[in-house]
């Protein structure tokens, strides 16, 4: 492993001078995040309709709750806002159109597929973990249940299983990465009717995310969301309106795990530091080994140690 | 000298035939069409393009180049879409209806989109299979149905639900049976005047009239145009002034704002020569409408009040001057020996039945009886009947 | 090791009435443990999508390290490594609390881990993480657990050695297991000196990472708390309640055997505190004038009162009380200063990781449950039972009865 010259600062200045490390550490190489075999969403906001039809394939390819399509036809759920469930790995939220109170805005949401998530970083067994095509993965038999990965994951996605008292499990989109194996698509793009989620490398995404801004700038804003965010997402969405505004977190472009593996690589790759505390201690105790003495009880006396 | 001038023009042949640019090289030097990025092979699929073979890619090219007409003078009535029969009911798709429709828009190729000069593509010609990852941009057949149809569709009438489209079985054979009834009518009933776009649609009440104040006219400040008379009696459609106009314009009208002209005078001119003559609409009050009498000299009585313009303007817009004698229309022979009179709403009785036409109508046909001509008893119409007054038919 | 006995088991009667209510609430938790592992973590806990850490994480992981170890680690420092050995006194109660700390750490993430029965996975080099800050805590955790027991044992040792007597057919053992502690006595009197200093290492290294944990989450977390120096911030304010923690526990031992309070090496210790204290209050003040964060001190905010209460009761109330000589040598206010201390880092803990933790698409706050609190005292209690009972068998607390003639004592290691 690389030596991370960064991190390995990025620990002493937290370690020594309070005033030097007050700005978060960015995302050291952002050259790793670019992995060309990577896979990706592209999700066009104008195109969807609200169908829930994707929230139906979800639920049948990951044997969540296995209720009928038309449990899945019940438009009021849109009256409130919806989070992912651990039976629930993707949801559709309804958000008004100021341009058309009649035409809203459709927004899926989901595990988003960070290129450098946090939840990877934070899960301390490799349970979670990114595979080659860039699909975030899950491993239930590694898992401890610390739920560590929710608490690192910007946008709030894994979830989990509290009632379950012997094998809770994470719950998120895992990219059905069984069905990729197989050669099809994800459940949920192959099933959108209007092809609103669009399937395919990464890269490519970007390009035709870009070239479908450019040709019809009245239709979109300016800001393919995923390009940037934390990092890069694998998940990337077009939009008509200002994505903070249609549910979406204003999050900047440094992947979360820059913040703490930096001082991970520096103790864990390196191990100098705390070397240096055990030799320092040990030269420590070796200067002042002709301390002061024990003092009994019995004659309590005043001195000031620190002196 | 012809000699000569043979040498020469061979001469310049060779000379031309060496220097004459080659396509790759036309390519290679400064692009195609002024575009230094464009590539022959990106637009066109043989390798010599002319003029009037360009043979153009069909599908989406980098440069768009639509050659399909703005109205759909063929094409199919109805579609059935079947591709997914297995896990549906086929979608019933009323092509005609559609087509009829983009005469109000911008033609056919606001559907039919990147269709090169020639014949029109059906969608599955470009948007085959479920996706196409070496072009991302373009959906997948189901992709394209549904984004065509909903693109319009939830615009006007928000709605979204499948089965507006993935019908039940029951309904389906009703639509088929309403589909029938289009493609089968006669031309005649699709031309009357509430006919928009095929029968399916549900008539439209237009309204009677609109009044503009037009301030900026001194002389003239109000216009008066006569909606109802435009569509009932010149037999306007709706097309031939709502161009470029929306569905959701009409049903959504709340999010969907009237569409605003340009310039009002645009939809007159079509049949007003309104260049120079302003008084023609702007007057100094709210006008009371056609009258073919005042506007003419010729009444319109009962039977010809029946009738739309066309049918006795029959050269169309403009409606021109006619001669009003009866057989300009009627032909020579049109009053028949043995006309019923009871026709025209009087049952003559035994003894008029026996009198000639112009014994009676004196002034013309169509006109006033004058009853003096055997009467001397002070008799006259319509205080005295010759006959039984009827329902005229 | 064998100067003569500077520490010796109490000689109480062990069954008093606090006792009986300490069992009664050690009881309580063991019904909700067992409720939780039969039924789940959702039939006990209030935690949810929302929020995945609730108090069990805030106060018995995070909290309970920060003043197990604290106090140890501290007094270990001070008396082994800087060589103060007039504080001698205090090391081996402090050591009893951290080992027991730990102990008691390791069983309540256990009753919040959901799949407890893989607790093993982070020590199987396969499954190692190093990208993760809870592996690193995990690990160190793991290890010092084990380098406390380690240093436990020449305790085990001193009480045991010459007077094996097990019970029974066993006693055929009696002979090998004291010559077994006599051999481990031997040894570990030669190398202890390298457990010291890999404790003191551990210590700072997961005290830090502890802090480090919730720096993953910069957009979950207020920024009144939310720095990236909050690894430093722990270990400054483990180190800053460390004395607090020893003096705490000291006093309440004498208070609690009846003995007389060891002011003699307790005032000197808290006048210590003030600069460990002090050094941690003004890193933290620091980090938000630098950060420009004191604009939401006082926005009226919740946060912003739970900070505020945190920076004055645990901050400056107890440092304004050690800085005065009356309060230093007197048993009663030094109880109530370093009190104040030890609430304020729990209080610290809690503000850090459930009252700055706000995920961005919660709808309610979180509260902890009924069963949580009491699952959290219950521990509490079963821990000081624990301790009782070890100090009435193990040489921890100096003998309190009679004072001993004055040693000198030799170099350790």
């Amino acid at each position: 492993m690389k030596l991370n010259r960064r991190g390995f600062f990025q620990v002493m200045a937290a370690g020594t001078a309070t005033a030097l490390a007050s700005q978060p550490a960015q995302a050291s190489d952002q050259a790793q995040a670019s992995n060309p075999n990577s896979i990706g969403m592209l999700v066009d906001t104008t195109e969807c309709i609200g169908c829930r039809k994707c929230e139906f394939a979800c639920d049948m390819a990951n044997n969540l709750t296995g209720q009928p399509v038309k449990a899945f036809e019940d438009m009021k759920v849109y009256d409130r806002e919806r989070r992912m469930s651990e039976n629930a790995f993707t949801v559709v939220n309804r958000y008004a159109n100021p341009e058309d109170s009649n035409r809203p805005i459709y927004v899926k949401s989901q595990c988003m597929h960070c290129l450098k998530p946090g939840c990877t970083s934070a899960c301390l067994v490799g349970a979670l973990r990114v595979g080659d095509n860039g699909a975030v993965v899950y491993d239930a038999w590694k898992c401890l249940g610390c739920r560590y990965c929710m608490v690192a994951c910007p946008f709030q996605v894994p979830m989990y299983e509290y009632d379950d008292p012997l094998t809770p499990r994470v719950r998120k989109c895992e990219f059905c990465h069984t069905r990729l194996e197989e050669g099809k698509l994800p459940a949920c793009a192959e099933m959108c009717p209007p092809m609103a989620l669009t399937f395919g490398s990464r890269e490519e995404l970007l390009k035709l995310a870009h070239k479908k801004i450019e040709s019809n700038p009245d239709r979109y804003i300016d800001h393919v969301y995923g390009e940037k965010e934390v990092g890069g997402t694998s998940w990337l969405y077009l939009a008509s309106r200002e994505f903070e505004k249609t549910g979406f977190l204003k999050l900047g472009e440094g992947a979360v795990p820059s913040l703490t593996e930096p001082i991970q690589h520096a103790i864990f790759k390196l191990g100098l530091p705390p070397l240096a505390l055990y030799g320092l201690l040990g030269a420590m105790m070796w200067t002042y080994r002709n301390g002061d003495e024990y003092i009994d009880p019995g004659e309590s006396e005043e001195t000031d140690p620190s002196a | 000298m012809c000699k000569n001038c043979l040498l020469v023009v061979a001469l310049l042949l060779v000379i031309s035939s060496v220097f004459w640019p080659n396509p790759s090289a036309i390519e290679a030097a400064d692009g195609v069409h002024g575009d230094p990025q464009a590539r022959c092979k990106n637009c066109h699929s043989c390798e010599k393009p002319t003029h009037e073979n360009p043979c153009l890619l069909k599908c989406e090219r980098p440069k768009e180049v639509s050659g399909i007409p703005d109205s759909a003078t063929h094409g199919p009535d109805v579609i059935f879409l079947d591709q997914l029969v297995g896990l549906y009911e086929p979608v019933y798709f009323p092509h005609k209806l559609h087509a009829d429709m983009e005469k109000m828009g911008e033609g056919c190729a606001v559907c039919h989109h990147h269709n090169p000069p020639g014949r029109i593509l059906a969608c599955r010609e470009c948007h085959g299979g479920p996706s196409n990852p070496a072009n991302l941009g373009q959906p997948g057949l189901k992709g394209a149905y549904h984004r065509q149809c909903l693109g319009c569709h939830r615009e006007w009438s928000h709605k979204t639900d499948c089965n507006v489209c993935h019908a039940k079985r029951s309904e389906i054979a009703g639509k088929i049976a309403a589909g029938t009834a289009i493609a089968n009518a006669s031309p005649g009933m699709q031309d009357t005047n509430f006919d928009i776009m095929g029968s399916l649609h549900p008539n439209i009440e237009t309204p009677k009239k609109y009044v503009y104040k037009t301030p900026e006219v001194p002389d003239g400040p109000i216009v008066t145009f006569h909606h109802k008379e435009h569509t009932d009696l010149f037999g306007l459609k709706c097309v031939d002034c709502h161009r470029k106009e929306s569905c959701a314009r009409c049903h959504d009208p709340q999010s969907h704002p009237p569409h605003v002209r340009n310039d009002p005078h645009q939809d007159c001119e079509k049949c007003h020569d309104v260049a120079d003559n302003c008084a023609l609409c702007h007057v100094q009050e709210e006008t009371k409408g056609f009258n073919h009498e005042t506007r003419t000299g010729f009444p319109l009585k009962t039977f010809h009040q029946q009738l739309a313009c066309a049918q006795c303007h029959k050269e169309g817009r403009p409606f021109k001057k006619l001669d009003p004698a009866c057989q300009n229309c009627h032909g020579e022979g049109w009053i028949p020996k043995d006309f019923d009179h009871a026709r025209a709403g009087v049952k003559l009785d035994e003894t008029h039945q026996q009198a000639d036409c112009k014994d009676c109508h004196t002034e013309g046909l169509g006109k006033p009886s004058t009853c003096s001509g055997c009467h001397d008893d002070g008799k006259a119409f319509p205080g005295s009947v010759p006959g039984t007054v009827v329902q005229p038919r | 090791m064998h100067e003569p006995a500077r520490a010796e088991p109490a000689r109480k009667e062990f069954w008093t009435p606090g006792v009986y209510a300490l069992i009664v609430l050690a009881g309580i938790a063991v019904v909700i443990a067992i409720y939780r592992f039969v039924y789940g973590l959702s039939a006990v806990t209030n935690l949810d999508q929302e929020y995945p850490w609730g108090i069990w994480i805030a106060l018995d992981v995070a909290t309970g390290v920060a003043l197990a170890a604290g106090g140890f680690t501290t007094a270990a420092a001070l008396t082994h490594i800087f060589h103060r050995h007039r504080y001698e006194v205090l090391v081996r109660p402090a050591l009893l609390t951290a080992m027991l700390g730990y102990t008691f750490v390791a069983l309540g993430l256990t009753v919040d881990l959901g799949r407890y029965y893989n607790m093993w996975h982070p020590l199987m080099p396969s499954m190692w993480q190093g990208n993760s800050v809870l592996f690193e805590v995990g690990m160190c955790v793991v290890i010092y657990l084990n380098v406390l027991y380690i240093e436990f044992l020449p305790i085990v040792c001193e009480r045991f050695i010459g007077a094996v007597h097990l019970p029974g057919l066993l006693a055929r053992f009696n002979q090998p297991v004291d010559s077994l502690l006599r051999f481990l006595d031997r040894t570990l009197s030669r190398v202890m000196f390298l457990f010291i200093i890999a404790g003191v290492v551990l210590s700072c290294m997961h005290q830090s990472s502890l802090g480090g944990l919730l720096l993953i989450a910069p957009y979950k977390m207020h920024p009144l708390w939310y720095t990236p120096i909050l690894p430093f911030l722990f270990l400054l304010s483990a180190i800053a309640v460390g004395f607090p923690m020893v003096i705490f526990e000291s006093l309440l031992a004498s208070k609690s055997f009846g003995r007389k309070p060891e002011m003699h090496v307790l005032t000197p210790l808290a006048r210590l505190v003030t600069l460990t204290l002090g050094i941690y209050m003004i890193a933290k003040i620091a980090d938000l004038l630098i950060r420009d964060a004191y604009v939401y001190l006082f926005d009226g905010s919740f946060e912003s009162w739970m900070f505020l209460a945190e920076m004055f009761f645990g901050g400056f109330l107890p440092m304004g009380m050690l800085l005065s000589d009356k309060v230093r040598f007197s048993p009663n206010l030094l109880l109530a200063s370093t009190t104040l201390v030890v609430l304020g880092v729990a209080f610290n803990r809690i503000n850090v990781f459930l009252v700055a933790y706000q995920p961005p698409y919660a709808q309610k706050a979180y509260f902890p449950s009924l069963g949580e609190i009491f699952f959290t005292v219950g521990m509490i209690a079963a821990l000081m039972l624990v301790y009782r009972a070890a100090v009435t068998i193990f040489p921890i607390l100096p003998p309190g009865h009679k004072p001993s003639s004055r040693v000198l004592i030799k170099q350790e290691g």
